[in-house]
């Protein structure tokens, strides 16, 4: 009876002591999803090109920067390459946590990444944006489309929207009609990334912006901001209820299921759109670019990008292997997997662009030209947060739009250091 | 006291049909998951619900367990917990014995027992990060012995515990007979007190089990890879930037619970006399 | 209720080698020291840490320097709102569902433990929840809550009742979190109620009922005085796990919607990793731990459980 305790024990001694799987060369963090499974099966194709082991880190969107933080402050050295999602780049990067990779493209002959890749992908890959050195390169071209049931929208008396006006009119029709199961817009709410990541680009194209151009003042609480707040309550109105809450998820499943009628999303969403076994609107979803507000409608960028951390144990290794994976081949490879390109080679390939389902591609390649990034600020996670906290009240009604942007003013003050 | 018979059916009849809801809503949620493992995700969303999987699959359950690492996620978590188990269960019966029967000076035994206690009160969140920071030192990051250390942590505060009270719940006599018969104190810890705290250390086995088997924080932060991953992190894993994979999510979800569910039945028995204090009698 | 075993030996007659004796001489120290020293090892390093954590700023940048801070980060917690919310969201939360839990697993366990009292398959049935793991659980009611797919909602529909967010409406969202703990935990507090039920004396309820005293006056006079040491023991120990409370919220609701979910471990989680700012977050931990400790000794006081 006392044996029992005693074998299990050395047991689980043993079979802790038996298992010691080989190490890798090197080590990639990419978050779960498209992203990741194409990396994952890139690192197997490279593994049996080049013998190189490499194993593949996945975890949930906002596990991946904490592993990626984590690693970094610590130096641990955990991660050669890290998955980023670009908003996030000036934090790794102005906290000395990425590799220069200037002096890796001079050992390889050439000044920087080559300009197949499209110029706006690559602005995001310099610290500081656009001007700075390459501290990564671009992998998964994301940025926001439009995405509407045309049919419906006709029916509404719009035939494309060209103007956040064109959206309201057909969706607030299309509420009206619905009778609390059909809604004419869905958005996400969800406090933090969600719903900043579907205000910014309401906010841009009324002329608003988070900061002025050298970073040295917070401008959300101004008339350009009021007026983008008006309109998003208003979007809120015609919203299914709950979408304070919402993240990309139910927004997809909304228009996958017919249930609601238009939205801003990621292109990987068209996959599941046009996939009979997810989606009842087979063939019935366009898309078009971010409309217009005051100012012209600007996708929201929200590209992937792979960069060395400075502890890395492989660095140079690290660097063939993301050179690798973001040739034009490759990232061909990767748009078959379900993840938009960052190459102009890839964007007007005709073996895609005849294919059903990229149909999309001239209009996501036009997005990202005329794309805005996030704010890059260091500290861009905390002010997301505060930010999206007061976005997220107001979406909730607990709080009045104007209070909201006067909150948030005073909170990303705070965190920014500035006046 | 007198009661009419009618009376004493109704109260009877209300009783039971309390039990019943309870039942019900004890264990639809489980019905629930198990039954959307085996739909297709276009059922799953479907409105009205869909009570039953009426076209079932078991395409959930292959991509999970075939296609993706959950069946190696699973084994993680089943050495992972049995090793905590192992060491917590056998350290902490000594030291509740110890607690339980013997003198300490002063105010030592109180204080000691409630410093296991306050381990216990450690929000976990802050101390991954130096745990984090020790094991990348050892070079044991994303290793299934860093998890078991680190678990140990607090399993062994609750397994001294339970153990320390169902000791005191046993009379002393039966050990005290035991040494007058010639027996060491340790001899009758072993052979008198274990055997009869038997449903208590099935007890509190069982209950480490699933507190390691469940964990999700300190695995969230200390495992990277299907090396060290455990269940938990798989499933929750499933929840991704763009899509929520509710059919994989129930497939491993469902099947984290059968283990324990399967283990549960078996030691019934125990498990209720053990927290019954089904011991000697008067 | 407990006697120690005296310190000397019993035995009337040497027994076994000179190691033997010494051994049985220092059982007390021999037999608690692996435990007492496995802990100190696991917890005092991290208590370091944070310790020291607390009263710097550590910056991301892991080539700066630590700068000493003093209090600041203590008083930080005067002025954060954030952290403020947290404080009463936890509060709400730990209060709201131990108390539901407690009356629910006593109402439960009376009335198993008088009318079913054979049926162990019945009893592990209700234990179920609290084995599950709360990944599982918590996806589970992610999706019973779906606002356009989840059965709630049809159920509300079927009631003539207008379909709510839940756990994505800012006024639910907190009431969400605690029905789906209450499913998940009710069966501790059962099990503990149920097996303090079967260890009752039969004699005084015979005398009492000879003396004709309610069912009422039997259970407020008799049992609940009886199960005291347990019904404390089962409230310590939920309300230290519901303070802690993690993995459930960060799945259900992730702190939101508008913060009414965010708890005080929530927050620590997002100052630690997603704001990258240790410091704040080993300030707020001991904050808690501290807390937690100056209750439970309150809370033991007042039970008298002290042993």
């Amino acid at each position: 009876m006392v044996r029992r305790p005693f074998l299990a024990m050395a047991f689980a001694l043993w079979s802790l002591a038996a298992i010691h799987p080989a190490w890798a060369d090197i080590t990639v963090l990419v978050p779960s999803g498209s992203e990741g499974d194409g990396l994952r099966a890139a690192a197997a194709d490279y593994a049996k090109l080049k013998g190189t082991k490499v194993e593949i880190v996945q975890a949930p969107y906002n596990n991946v920067f904490e592993q990626a933080a984590n690693a970094g402050q610590t130096k641990s050295g955990a991660f050669d390459i890290v998955l980023m999602d670009d908003p996030w780049i000036p934090f790794f990067a102005e906290n000395g946590h990425l590799e220069d990779l200037t002096p890796y493209f001079q050992k390889a002959g050439k000044d920087g990444p080559d300009d197949d890749f499209l110029s706006k992908s690559l602005a995001l890959c310099r610290n500081p944006y656009n001007s700075g050195p390459y501290i990564c390169l671009p992998y998964v071209g994301n940025a926001q489309m439009f995405f509407y049931d045309a049919a419906k929208f006709k029916e509404a008396g719009i035939e494309e929207p060209k103007t956040w006006d064109d959206v309201l009119k057909a969706a607030k029709a299309l509420t009206d009609k619905g009778g609390g199961r059909y809604f004419g817009y869905v958005f996400r709410g969800g406090q933090g990334n969600p719903v900043v990541a579907d205000f910014m680009p309401l906010f841009w194209s009324y002329g608003a912006n988070l900061f002025n151009e050298d970073r040295s003042k917070v401008t959300i609480d101004t008339p350009e901001g009021a007026q983008a707040m008006k309109m998003f309550m208003a979007l809120r109105d015609v919203s299914p209820k709950g979408v304070e809450s919402y993240n990309a998820n139910e927004v997809g499943q909304a228009l996958a299921a017919g249930t609601a009628a238009s939205s801003i999303n990621w292109p990987n969403w068209v996959a599941t759109f046009e996939d009979p076994t997810q989606s009842r609107m087979v063939g019935k979803i366009s898309y078009t670019g971010i409309p217009a507000g005051t100012n012209p409608g600007s996708s929201e960028i929200g590209h992937w990008t792979m960069g060395i951390m400075a502890a890395a144990k492989n660095k140079q290794e690290a660097f063939d292997f993301m050179q690798w994976a973001t040739s034009p081949e490759q990232i061909k490879v990767s748009a078959e997997r379900g993840n938009p390109p960052v190459r102009t080679s890839t964007f007007t390939d005709p073996d895609l662009t005849k294919q059903e389902k990229f149909r999309h591609y001239p209009v996501l390649m036009k997005a990202i030209q005329a794309s805005t990034p996030r704010p890059r600020h260091p500290k861009w996670p905390e002010i997301e947060n505060a930010f999206g906290i007061e976005l997220s009240k107001a979406v909730a009604g607990a709080e009045t739009p104007e209070e909201a942007l006067k909150n948030a003013q005073a909170a990303v003050e705070k965190i920014a250091g500035t006046k | 006291m007198l009661r009419s018979r009618s009376a004493a059916v109704t109260q009877e009849v209300a009783a039971y049909c309390g039990i019943a809801i309870a039942l019900v809503i004890t264990l639809f949620p489980v019905y629930w998951i198990a039954s959307n493992s085996f739909k297709y995700d276009i059922d799953i969303f479907a409105i009205p619900p869909e009570w039953y999987p009426v076209n079932p699959t078991l395409k959930h359950y292959r991509a999970a367990f075939i296609e993706r690492p959950f069946l190696q996620y699973a084994l993680n978590s089943l050495i992972i917990a049995v090793s905590t188990t192992a060491i917590s269960v056998v350290l902490g019966t000594l030291a509740g014995y110890a607690l339980a029967r013997f003198q300490y000076p002063g105010r030592w035994r109180h204080q000691i027992s409630f410093w296991i206690l306050s381990t216990r009160m450690m929000p976990p969140i802050v101390t991954i990060i130096p745990l984090y920071v020790a094991f990348n030192y050892l070079n044991m990051l994303n290793t299934k012995p860093a998890v078991v250390i680190a678990y140990t942590a607090f399993n062994l505060p609750f397994a001294t515990w339970m153990m320390k009270s169902y000791f005191q719940d046993l009379p002393v006599e039966l050990e005290e007979a035991a040494m007058v018969d010639g027996d060491t104190r340790f001899g009758a810890f072993l052979r008198v007190a274990l055997p009869l705290a038997r449903p208590g250390l099935a007890a509190t086995s069982i209950f480490c089990l699933i507190i390691s088997w469940n964990e999700f924080l300190l695995a969230l932060i200390l495992t990277l890879t299907e090396r060290s991953q455990t269940l938990p992190i798989g499933i929750a894993g499933r929840v991704t930037q763009y899509h929520t994979y509710w059919g994989e999510i129930s497939a491993a979800g469902f099947f984290a619970c059968i283990p324990i569910m399967i283990f549960a039945f078996i030691v019934q028995k125990h498990l209720v006399r053990g927290l019954s204090f089904g011991a000697v009698k008067g | 209720m407990t006697r120690a075993l005296p310190t000397s030996t019993l035995s009337h007659r040497a027994r076994g080698s000179g190691l033997e004796q010494w051994v049985e001489r220092h059982l007390r120290i021999l037999m608690l020291a692996p435990a007492m020293l496995v802990l100190l090892a696991l917890t005092i390093f991290p208590s370091a840490y944070m310790f020291v954590a607390a009263v710097t700023r550590i910056s991301p940048n892991p080539d700066l320097p630590w700068e000493f801070a003093g209090l600041q980060n203590f008083t930080r917690l005067l002025t954060d709102q954030q952290f403020h919310i947290g404080l009463r969201n936890t509060l709400v939360f730990t209060v709201s569902s131990v108390t539901i839990e407690f009356l629910l697993g006593l109402g439960l366990a009376l009335l198993l433990d008088r009318y079913v009292r054979k049926l162990n398959v019945l009893k592990t049935l209700l234990m179920l929840p609290m084995m599950l793991p709360p990944v599982a659980v918590a996806i589970t009611w992610k999706l019973i809550y779906e606002p356009q797919f989840g059965i709630l909602n049809e159920l509300m529909f079927n009631l003539g009742l207008p379909p709510q967010a839940w756990a994505g409406d800012a006024r639910l969202a907190m009431l969400s979190l605690i029905i789906a703990d209450v499913w998940q935990w009710t069966p501790f507090m059962f099990l503990l109620m149920l097996a303090g039920l079967a260890s009752l004396p039969i004699e005084p309820y015979e005398a009492a009922a000879i003396d004709g005293a309610s069912a009422w006056r039997q259970f407020r006079d008799l049992t609940l005085p009886f199960l005291k040491p347990v019904i404390a023991i089962a409230l310590l120990l939920r309300i230290m796990d519901a303070l802690r409370l993690f993995d459930l919220v960060f799945i259900l609701t992730g702190g939101g919607p508008a913060d009414r979910t965010k708890t005080l471990s929530l927050y620590i989680y997002q100052v630690a990793y997603r704001f990258a700012d240790q410091s704040y977050a080993a300030a707020i931990s001991l904050f808690v731990l501290f807390a937690t400790v100056a209750f439970s000794t309150w809370f033991i006081k007042r039970m008298r459980l002290a042993e």
